[in-house]
């Protein structure tokens, strides 16, 4: 009897909290229901890996075949080529684009005049809010066979080079466009960090006669480790996912080889051949799996090293 | 470095046709005209996009705005049953998604394909920018609520006169962000609309400038064949142009807004 009593009273009183709190539940339904059909929706979605798609009966209620899909999608050799691909771009990207923030960061932080460090900032910030669509646009006239730098190639009495068609250029061409369009924005949280350190340090390594690079390598370097680790955890993270708008902006037919990633070839087989949804879906879902665990991952070792991880510390959840 | 390719940009843009191919280098358009623009507004696609994003926005960001602000608001209370698995639910968002497959079979279940509501439904709330506001909104004194609650107002009445004044800034932030997000927008428009008359700025600008070229391009290297798009390619100058015109919004509003772009990604960076 008494047990039956207790519990009555923490459920009344669960009740009670649940009753006061009626109208802030009001403020967070729009936003519940939009994430239950447009995020949650779509991952019941994911399911159809594990149907046979019939059009008629929707993506709901296709009728379940099992791992079947799977077994086309492991034998399909553009499909580890795709995963191939991914990885090749993402770690290249990671690898080449990675560092230019933390130096321009340095560089921009070396200014002494405050206002062209302001105007410095705002240029090389400002490609980060162009869409690819745009700077794919600017890239594609700049390096054309007619663009401006191949004008000075023939300038120079040299062949015209084909940079947006060459396999061999085309990792390069994403690589160097991604550094410029983003080192600027990625660059701000270097900058915020060393701005964060303490003068003293700086005032004292003058004293003792301590260059600008000595003052840069032994004070301002180790002072944002913490920041740089965190960063590069985050874009290891994202590895998966980066650069689609990008690749499919910039790739084209004559680079099909090195430039479909898996996004890529989810939306070719998709959209561009014979229509099969549970097959597209069924790579789509090894995909999100897949980033899933990197950003688990990425998630440990950032609580590992700093005890915040991806979301801000366990409190931030309360 | 950064500035050199925009400025080909304009000057690309203002180069007859003729001079573009006839001079090595173009550093500076000798007889500047206007006609790629003629011939780009003649065709009047970029205009079709133009009033298509421009609606985006009117009809989206209040959406983005006030489902991210409730539902943030709302998350940001003390002694609320339940918030704890909400919030781990949202957060799960950001770890795994649908996919855009499954996205694009979701709307064609709910009918809305080829709808403007597509696209602006697909991109309601920002779980990031969403998370940035409910921390700015727990820095708020809890005291402030609880006396406007005494006085009996109601938890929407509390949040538009007490808690919104407040947070101007944050507001201002977020809003930019979902500003330019939807004006940069164009996959899911891609893959969601087939309408011509319904394509925002950015497929407008993707149709006119990339495919084309990359297509040229491509059959340059011996692959695919140009001869099938060819009355379809307009000169440089006029793709120029549309990124132009397609850029200067921006271009004119960031110099301005550029601080509290910076002020928004520091928020973030706090909790990151």
């Amino acid at each position: 009897m008494g047990k039956y009593s207790k519990n009555d009273i923490r459920f009344s009183s669960l009740w009670n909290s649940v009753w006061k709190a009626r109208n802030v539940y009001m403020l967070i339904i729009p936003g519940l229901i939009w994430y239950l059909f447009f995020a949650y929706m779509p991952m019941y979605g994911l399911t159809l890996a594990f149907r046979t798609y019939k059009a008629n009966l929707g993506i709901f209620r296709s009728p379940w075949i099992g791992f079947e899909n799977f077994v086309y999608v492991f034998r399909d050799p553009r499909f580890f080529e795709s995963i191939k691909t991914t990885l090749i771009i993402n770690f290249g990207r990671l690898i080449f684009s990675f560092p230019f923030p933390i130096l321009l960061a340095l560089a921009i932080n070396e200014v002494r005049v405050g206002r062209i460090k302001k105007v410095m900032h705002t240029i090389f910030t400002f490609p980060h809010f162009l869409s690819w669509v745009l700077v794919s646009g600017i890239m594609i006239n700049f390096l054309s066979l007619d663009g401006f730098v191949n004008s000075i190639v023939k300038f120079l009495g040299e062949e015209p080079i084909n940079f947006l068609g060459n396999q061999k250029l085309f990792l390069p061409f994403v690589f160097i466009t991604a550094t410029w369009k983003s080192a600027g924005w990625n660059s701000i949280i270097y900058l915020s960090a060393i701005t964060g350190i303490d003068t003293e340090q700086y005032q004292a390594a003058e004293i003792d006669g301590a260059s600008r690079l000595q003052r840069i390598l032994y004070i301002t370097l180790p002072n944002i480790m913490s920041t740089i680790a965190v960063m590069f955890i985050l874009a290891v993270g994202r590895l998966m996912t980066e650069g689609f708008d990008q690749i499919f902006n910039m790739s084209n037919a004559a680079v099909r080889s090195v430039s479909e990633t898996l996004d890529m070839y989810i939306y070719n087989i998709t959209f561009r051949g014979a229509v099969d949804f549970s097959f597209s879906t069924a790579v789509s879902l090894f995909k999100s799996v897949i980033n899933l665990l990197l950003l688990l991952l990425a998630n440990r070792v950032l609580i590992w090293i700093s005890g915040n991880g991806l979301f801000g510390s366990k409190e931030d959840l309360k | 470095m950064i500035i050199f390719p925009f400025y080909n940009v304009v000057v690309v843009s203002f180069t007859s046709t003729k001079e573009y191919f006839e001079k090595s280098i173009v550093l500076f358009p000798t007889k500047p005209t206007l006609d790629a623009y003629r011939l780009l507004f003649k065709d009047g696609r970029l205009l079709v996009g133009y009033k298509t994003t421009l609606l985006i926005m009117i009809l989206g960001l209040p959406i983005n705005m006030f489902l991210t602000v409730s539902m943030s608001y709302g998350l940001s209370r003390q002694g609320l049953p339940g918030k704890k698995i909400i919030l781990m639910l949202i957060v799960f968002t950001m770890l795994f998604h649908g996919g855009f497959i499954a996205l694009y079979l979701v709307m064609m279940t709910l009918k809305l394909t080829n709808t403007i509501w597509s696209v602006i439904l697909a991109y309601g709330i920002n779980t990031f920018y969403l998370i940035i506001m409910r921390n700015y909104f727990m820095t708020l004194p809890e005291a402030l609520v609880e006396s406007a609650r005494l006085d009996g107002a109601g938890e929407w009445r509390i949040m538009i006169q007490i808690i919104l004044p407040l947070s101007k800034p944050i507001i201002a932030t977020i809003s930019l962000f979902y500003a330019v997000d939807r004006w940069n927008e164009w996959f899911n428009a891609l893959l969601f609309i087939r309408k011509p008359n319904m394509v925002p700025l950015q497929l407008i600008l993707r149709n006119i400038v990339i495919e084309s070229i990359l297509m040229v391009e491509a059959s340059s290297e011996g692959v695919g064949s140009a001869l099938a798009l060819d009355k379809q390619i307009f000169p440089m100058g006029v793709k120029m142009a549309a990124v132009l015109v397609t850029m200067v919004p921006v271009m004119c509003v960031f110099p301005f807004l550029q601080r509290h772009f910076v002020k928004g990604i520091m928020i973030g960076a706090i909790k990151t």
